[in-house]
């Protein structure tokens, strides 16, 4: 390994702003690597693409967006004063394109897409506030076999990434909705409450329980509420169908069995854990919500759920349901499951040749670039010698030279001085051993 | 469809350095959860091996400063940890609270000195407040319409108004002997505290048999 002398920038002072990086080398190639694999993967499930404005008008982009993503989104002036405001999140503007261009195209409509997205939040690990999202929207279809694809194909997509360990946590909005209109709860008292769940602090629901009248029916529901959640499929169904006190919570459950027996079909069950106390998405969502957690981080790596009412907010109403990955989340939790992180230098070409402006050997570069391999002409050196200790410098392994239809070859292990002479047939066993080390 | 491959039941647990910590150490050995043997010294992680085929093996503890502990709670560094309400809301981090611990009893109060004219604090226009929790102060007089200037401090923050630096503190009071000493008295009391056991969101899910047979086992004891 090259040792790099640390130097201070001989620069102006020319810093970023928080919550944004610059990605290069291994950083930047494995996101656009992961990003094309995953759309790849969404196209191949019969989703189309799609790429939305990075900006649009504010107020469009706040119509059923929650509180807290509101309050999240960067705002600026458009040149004639109205407000704009970068997308917090891609599920929105493909919402708004559908729902006011596309909405009598035949249903139901698949879209997927990969880009960045912006929030104004803490800086953390992946928690930056530029992050990539690479995800799908599946608009039109209101059964629970939609929703059951886009739980699939989120295990599909996590899978592919190699993630291990991954937990799929649903729950179903429509469940916790149907309590609180059942509960007819005033301002503070639904607070009191939403913070007990969100918290799962037992001793603040026994705390709302103390001072809220409630009827014998509804004080059980809210007692056992914080227990319905588990891997357990059935059992946490059927204990919270014990609970029900409406229709509304009753069909809620209805959805939630049926989309579990498709997702038996898909044979992803395993990966799946209920949780009805997940309520930390309240927004536009309506039926499922679900995240995808992993044991290395403590943040989950894709999030969705079920958007029936958003489309309707911007033109013609659709049911609609989705998932977005998070991309910079799902490298540092496959980092985090190897122990390694990636190695802070370029992505080297496989080799650099001299060309000597010859126009044969340009011809053989392009083939072997056709072929798969990663080719740098020099630039500047006349010299083998000195071009190889250019290459050597930059950590790279070997040098093809032009002789007159023959190559010189310089590696780390030959001797450099008298570098060996490879005839055109030597040259391209040569090549063909680089290609199938590739693979 | 084979079986996946079961999460290992390992657990990190964060503790606050101080009185908590040993608190916590008793009540875990109440409630007969393996903790690490003797003198915790210097050392950061410390394991503590429980007997085999119990569901809460493979702990290991972290003792923490007190207001790192959501945290490490919140990133999954620790998987569960103890800390006091007061830390866990002046922290704003997004972590699940499902019991609270018999101990670490107090109150944040807000106090004057003791010859402040009882007036209702919406008639101040900016009182200077020095603090150790910025984040509440600032929430308790926004909700008030009230624009104080925070001034937040490490310590000995009942100081404060004998130097002159600040007209009113906001501080833990567990009897209020360091407010009478210094001339202090309580005029609102904003949250009481006490501890909590605080557990990462993913965790809570990702670990749960062993996660919940800790608490389990805790509240049989409490």
């Amino acid at each position: 390994m090259m040792m790099i002398e640390e130097r201070t920038p001989n620069a102006r002072y020319a810093p970023i702003p928080r919550g944004v990086a610059d990605y290069f080398w291994h950083e930047a190639y494995r996101r656009r690597e992961l990003e094309a694999s995953l759309l790849d993967l969404f196209r191949r499930w019969g989703y189309g693409d799609v790429i939305p404005p990075t900006f649009e008008y504010a107020d469009v982009l706040n119509a059923r967006a929650s509180e807290k993503l509101r309050s999240e989104m960067y705002r600026f002036l458009d040149r004639d004063g109205s407000t704009l405001a970068l997308r917090p999140d891609m599920t929105i503007p493909v919402a708004r394109l559908v729902s006011t261009r596309l909405h009598d195209w035949p249903m139901p409509q698949r879209f997927c897409y990969a880009g960045s997205v912006f929030r104004y939040t803490q800086p953390q690990a992946g928690r930056e506030r530029e992050f990539r999202q690479a995800g799908v929207e599946l608009i039109g279809a209101a059964g629970p076999e939609a929703d059951a694809e886009v739980l699939a194909l989120t295990c599909a997509g996590l899978e592919q990434t190699g993630l291990e360990n991954f937990r799929l946590v649903i729950g179903q909005m429509g469940y916790f909705h149907g309590l609180l209109d059942d509960l007819q709860l005033t301002p503070d008292q639904q607070q009191a409450l939403l913070d007990a769940v969100d918290r799962n602090s037992e001793a603040e629901l026994a705390e709302f329980l103390r001072a809220t009248p409630l009827r014998t029916q509804q004080r059980r529901t809210v007692e056992e509420l914080l227990s319905l959640r588990g891997a357990e499929i059935d059992a946490v169904i059927a204990q919270a169908d014990r609970l029900c006190l409406n229709y509304a919570m009753h069909s809620a459950l209805e959805n939630l069995r049926a989309i579990c027996a498709s997702l038996d079909a898909y044979g992803v069950c395993d990966y799946v854990h209920l949780d009805l106390t997940e309520i930390y998405n309240l927004g536009y969502y309506t039926g499922i919500t679900f995240e995808a957690l992993t044991p290395e981080l403590g943040f989950s790596v894709a999030g969705g759920g079920r958007y029936d009412n958003l489309l309707g907010a911007f033109g013609e109403s659709h049911p609609a349901v989705g998932v977005a990955l998070g991309v910079d989340r799902i490298l540092l939790a496959l980092d985090e499951q190897r122990g390694t992180s990636p190695p802070r230098r370029p992505r080297l070409p496989d080799l650099a040749v001299m060309t000597r402006r010859s126009a044969q050997c340009m011809a053989l570069v392009q083939t072997w670039r056709q072929a798969g391999l990663r080719v740098e002409v020099t630039l500047g050196a006349e010299d083998g010698q000195e071009a190889w200790q250019a290459i050597r410098a930059r950590g790279m392994q070997a040098l093809l030279v032009w002789d007159d239809g023959r190559f010189r070859l310089y590696t780390e292990s030959s001797d450099n001085n008298s570098p060996a002479l490879l005839s055109m047939e030597e040259t391209q066993t040569y090549m063909g051993g680089l290609l199938s080390n590739k693979e | 469809m084979a079986t996946r491959n079961k999460i290992q039941p390992s657990l990190m647990i964060a503790l606050p350095k101080g009185r908590m910590a040993s608190q916590t150490l008793d009540l875990l050995i109440a409630a007969g959860i393996p903790t690490p043997n003797g003198d915790v010294g210097r050392k950061l992680v410390i394991e503590a091996a429980g007997e085999n085929g119990s569901e809460t093996k493979n702990l290991r503890y972290i003792l923490a400063k007190p207001s790192d502990v959501p945290t490490y709670v919140e990133y999954g560094a620790a998987d569960v940890g103890v800390c006091g309400l007061d830390t866990l809301r002046e922290s704003g981090r997004n972590v699940y609270e499902p019991l609270l611990l018999p101990f670490g009893r107090c109150h944040l109060s807000l106090c004057a000195p003791a010859e402040r004219p009882n007036t209702p604090l919406r008639y101040e226009s900016m009182p200077r407040v020095a603090t150790k929790y910025p984040a509440l102060t600032a929430d308790f007089f926004r909700r008030r319409g009230v624009n104080a200037e925070i001034i937040a401090l490490h310590g000995s923050v009942e100081l404060g108004p004998l130097v002159g630096l600040a007209d009113l503190i906001v501080d833990l009071v567990e009897t209020g002997g360091t407010l009478r000493a210094n001339g202090l008295v309580e005029i609102r009391t904003i949250m009481e505290s006490q501890a909590v056991l605080i557990v990462n969101r993913a965790a809570y899910r990702l670990k749960a048999a062993v996660i919940d047979s800790l608490i389990a086992r805790l509240r049989r004891v409490i």
